[in-house]
């Protein structure tokens, strides 16, 4: 307990709803017992009005900074206490809901003795938790400078045009120096798009000639580092490199069209494609006759044949303008969907455009100066003359800029080409901050309009966090990972790991760098965090120190025949939930932990569990058929649930007493099942007996889990967010577990040689005695230790070193 | 401090509070459908109707969203209420006859459905607003609203698709008191938050 901390407890009665089932009076006298609390009363519906009235004046009055409830669900209501307590600097973290309601009194059998002893386990748990809790206050970002626009794309200056409008200042990296330069090479990413020209020049011009919009020199990006309002990114330059610095980064990134399949057909620049085509349109070169558009694309999807259809459009639209000898129609696949209205087609056949759909299963033929295909309507066989063919041009891959940003951004690509970006927040009661935004056709395949809309909404969201912090409201998140710059050695995990981009980038290549968070775009999920190999990270306000806390007062408190079930908040948790609302029933043998992501679970509270009374651990999360919540806790979770069942086989212990379940929100009877089946398990196995010899094996399996190496190797399995596939299909995957048992081994064993050790000096036989080993075993590893300084040769004895621990070790 | 009596009981209460909030306190028996602590109260299923009576005359309201004032008699339990509350219950069992829930808080009040119940087992929201409520005020989000009017009203998501702002927090589910969003759940979630990200709900479908 904090020193300065001073907890009270209010227990709900909810009516009859807890209170008739529990003996709240007996649970009020027990828990007023402890030192630890300083207040606790009993309440009839503490979420309604004199309930809540009640709180906050005992709440004052005794001056508590630390709130625990036993009342119903945190999903559903701490909210709402939260809400009633602001006033009082109380804020959500120092406030803790054990749900008795849902967890204990709606879905057990036992009588009122039973189910308050287990309110009184899960009650301390929650004081253990708030005891430990270092309340952090949330930090405010500094939004200053330019938005940096990088990229290139079209949709950098719509976002740029919308900033300016509303007086923030932007920089733009392009090599672009007038509208021209941009025009010029727009069809490349946007092909057949002349029709907009006009307004995109005068658009184009007033992001030129505005004052608040920079433009900076586009060479190769270096690095780009930082954090919401203040990002660094560096620049490649003639003489070095050279830094800019921002508050926000939109990514204006587009797809470069590649050349068409008219070379495979001939014809001699009679047979273009599209890219072609908007040259000779740039450069007022078109032969007159008959121009007919193939929208050929057989092996494109759906969206790119519609784009393609539509720039045929807008460029016969052009044609018959600029060209009166040229008649331009457009054969499109009959099941594409033309972006045309009905007044469009009249207008079109006034102006001599012809539309003509054609069967898309029958592929259409070329002939010298004809195109023959199949009417859908009739299925009669057309030919269509041609003095001039133009076939689609073929979205290609993301341009050589995008592939140079991707390699110091956390963007990914998608199996079909486009592209998503790391950070991603979203909770309750959260909206998404986001500063890193990427628009453009390269997220997904669309047309111009789509692109500069983007770039506008991108502004927006810039503008939106800009009018937030000028508020005073750009907040960190309640829950904030942390690292400890003393501790962490700069392997990079976290951050390759990281999928919500709250481990900032830091500068590559530089060795062993400490990383940084970034308070603004952090989840909480605190995968990251359970993953450092150094226990360098700390999720403020919900530590691994606090869960350890909780875990520790149930433990004491419950009976060997029981088990520990974590829960994440979004799929074992609100299972279990509705279990109580749907009036299923299960064991009251199991004693539920929330987490907020089961990825947010240290392995060491695993075996600390174990360690310290448990004899089965189930943990519940979502399913991977309805994705994690906090990107792959689930995932991470498996490795260390896989870790913690080997050292348990190390120990002499059924692997089978921990096990990994997924259920997902709306499936309470799954919850269930999966509960009654791990106590099946449970049962067959007894009780986890403990004894001396067992328990010196524990600590030894604890040790371990603390040890780097260990956790480093561990670290590898973990799945990046860039990874497509679940890392268990590595086709190495046996080598791999093998080379991590032998890694285990060596470390269980070293643990369980300190702990002979830490009786005081032993010899070599007499270590390999105390633990059933044989010395040949023993031997590697204490040479092992000794090099690493964690054990001393104090003196020789009887023809044999003598070794004791070193101080610091 | 504002007094007045609920069935002869002198009770007291703050400005701002319901009825239904002060005999709660004094464990005074009112059922409530569309009631949740979690969020405001909206006064839809009519089931907490109590009887006021400030001197003058009396009249019949919902309990949970009318304010206390000084020197009102409350009644929860005369046979007109009584009598209101078993048609309030007979309304929705007729309306609805496939909910067990519906039908286990009816029969405690000894209502069963009538002749006249509807052929609709399917039909399980009693469109309290619950859902919609929470999802706004307490998971922020906003995903489901009422849609249409009158006898077509329904909860549904916008443009009756699956909702891409959803993110399976599971919050309607807890609060309907009805089976009806244990049902319409599937229709509501695309896949959490990565829902506009195929590219990872493939990774994940991978797994083996």
């Amino acid at each position: 307990m904090k020193d300065d901390a001073k907890l009270g407890i209010f227990l709900c009665a909810c009516g009859e709803k807890i209170g008739g089932r529990l003996n709240l009076a007996e649970l009020k006298e027990q828990l007023g017992r402890y030192p630890d609390v300083s207040h606790c009363s009993i309440h009839s519906y503490l979420c309604q009005g004199p309930g809540l009235a009640a709180l906050t004046r005992e709440a004052q009055d005794r001056g508590l900074n630390r709130v625990l409830l036993g009342a119903c669900s945190d999903r559903i209501m701490k909210k709402k206490f939260a809400a009633a307590l602001k006033p009082l600097d109380i804020t959500a973290p120092q406030i803790d809901l054990i749900n008795l309601k849902d967890h204990i009194a709606a879905v057990h059998e036992d009588g009122a003795p039973a189910l308050t002893r287990k309110a009184a386990a899960l009650l301390m748990g929650g004081v253990g938790s708030l005891g430990m809790l270092e309340p952090y206050a949330p930090r405010l970002a500094d939004f200053q400078g330019p938005v940096l626009i990088l990229g290139g794309g079209i949709s950098g200056f719509a976002a740029a045009r919308e900033l300016a409008h509303n007086g923030m200042e932007s920089l733009i990296f392009s090599s672009a120096r007038n509208p021209g330069d941009v025009l010029k090479e727009l069809h490349r990413t946007y092909p057949g798009s002349r029709t907009y020209f006009k307004d995109l020049e005068a658009m184009l011009a007033e992001v030129f000639a505005s004052s608040l919009v920079k433009m900076a020199p586009d060479r190769p990006v270096e690095f780009v580092v930082g954090q919401v309002g203040n990002y660094r990114v560096g620049l490649q330059n003639s003489h070095g490199a050279s830094e800019m610095t921002g508050s926000a980064i939109i990514l204006a990134l587009d797809r470069e069209y590649a050349a068409g399949e008219s070379w495979t057909m001939g014809g001699g620049g009679r047979v273009i494609d599209q890219l072609d085509l908007d040259e000779r349109l740039a450069g007022k070169r078109m032969n007159p006759g008959s121009v007919v558009f193939w929208v050929n694309h057989q092996g494109q999807d759906r969206l790119a044949q519609e784009l393609s259809a539509a720039a045929a459009w807008r460029s016969s639209q052009v044609l018959v303008q600029e060209f009166p000898g040229v008649r331009p129609t457009v054969l499109y696949p009959a099941d594409v969907k033309l972006p045309v209205t009905g007044a469009d087609l009249v207008a079109a056949k006034q102006r001599g455009i012809g539309l003509y759909p054609y069967n898309p299963d029958i592929h259409p033929v070329v002939k010298s100066g004809y195109l023959h295909y199949v009417n859908p309507y009739d299925h009669l066989e057309y030919e269509i003359g041609w003095d001039t063919l133009v076939v689609s041009a073929i979205p290609g891959q993301p341009g050589a800029k995008t592939q140079e940003l991707m390699s110091v951004l956390p963007i990914f690509s998608r199996n079909d080409g486009s592209f998503k970006k790391g950070p991603i927040a979203l909770k309750p009661d959260r909206k998404p901050v986001k500063s890193l935004i990427l628009t453009g056709s390269a997220l997904k395949l669309c047309d111009l309009g789509e692109a500069l809309q983007q770039g506008k909404n991108a502004a927006r969201e810039v503008l939106h966090l800009r009018d937030k912090a000028r508020k005073g409201d750009l907040a960190s998140p309640l829950v904030l990972v942390t690292v400890d710059q003393d501790l962490c050695d700069g392997c990079g995990l976290c951050n390759e790991i990281c999928i919500c981009g709250g481990v900032e980038n830091v500068l590559p290549g530089r060795g062993a760098t400490p990383r940084n968070e970034s308070p603004y775009t952090c989840d909480g999920g605190g995968s990251c965090a359970a993953a450092c190999p150094y226990e360098a990270m700390k999720l403020l306000n919900n530590s691994a120190h606090q869960l350890e806390a909780r875990i520790r007062a149930i433990l004491s408190r419950m009976q060997d025949n029981e088990i520990l079930a974590f829960v994440c908040r979004w799929g074992g948790q609100s299972a279990a939930e509705l279990a109580a609302i749907q009036g299923l029933s299960y064991s009251s043998r199991v004693y539920l932990v929330t987490v907020n992501c089961l990825g947010s679970i240290d392995p060491t509270i695993l075996s600390m569990a174990f360690l310290n009374g448990a004899s089965g651990i189930l943990l519940a999360g979502c399913p991977p058929t309805a994705p994690c919540h906090c990107g792959y806790g689930v995932d991470h979770t498996w490795h260390r649930v896989d870790l913690m069942k080997k050292l348990l086989a190390m120990c002499g212990l059924e692997r089978k007493r921990i096990a990994l379940g997924y259920v997902d929100v709306n499936q309470p009877e799954a919850f269930v099942r999966m509960t009654d089946a791990f106590l099946d398990h449970l049962n067959d196995m007894g009780p986890l007996v403990r004894s001396e010899d067992q328990k010196k094996k524990l600590l030894a399996a604890h040790a371990t889990m603390h040890r780097p190496r260990v956790r480093s190797v561990l670290g590898v399995s973990l799945r990046r967010p860039s990874e497509k596939e679940f890392p268990g299909d590595q086709y190495n995957a046996v080598d791999f577990d093998e080379s991590m048992q032998d890694v285990l081994r060596e470390e269980y064993l070293a643990a369980r040689i300190i702990g002979a050790l830490s009786g005081g000096p032993l010899n070599p036989p007499e270590i390999a005695q105390a633990l059933g080993e044989r010395s040949a075993k023993v031997s590697p590893v204490l040479n092992e230790l000794l090099r690493d300084n964690r054990l001393i040769r104090q003196r020789w004895e009887d023809g044999y070193p003598l070794y004791a621990l070193a101080k610091s070790g | 401090m504002i007094n007045f009596t609920i069935n002869d009981l002198e009770v007291s209460g703050e400005d701002g509070w319901t009825i239904l909030e002060v005999a709660r306190e004094h464990a005074i028996d009112i059922p409530t459908l569309c009631h949740h602590g979690a969020v405001e109260p909206s006064g839809a299923c009519r089931l907490c109707m109590v009887e006021v009576s400030d001197g003058r005359r009396s009249r019949e309201v919902a309990s949970c969203v009318y304010p206390i004032r000084e020197g009102i008699k409350v009644a929860t339990d005369t046979d007109r209420i009584k009598n209101l509350r078993r048609w309030v219950l007979q309304k929705l069992v007729d309306e609805h006859p496939g909910s067990e829930r519906l039908l286990a808080l009816a029969k405690t009040y000894g209502v069963t459905p009538s002749r006249f119940k509807s052929s609709d087992y399917e039909n399980f929201c009693i469109l309290c607003g619950l859902c919609v409520r929470a999802c706004d005020e307490v998971a922020g989000v906003g995903s489901l609203s009422f849609g249409n009017r009158g006898v077509n009203k329904e909860v549904t998501t916008s443009y009756h698709e699956p909702s891409p702002e959803c993110i399976g927090c599971g919050i309607c589910l807890y609060v309907c008191p009805t089976e009806a969003m244990a049902r319409f759940y599937a229709q509501v979630r695309v896949g959490g938050i990565f829902a506009s990200g195929a590219g990872e709900s493939a990774a994940l479908r991978s797994r083996p």
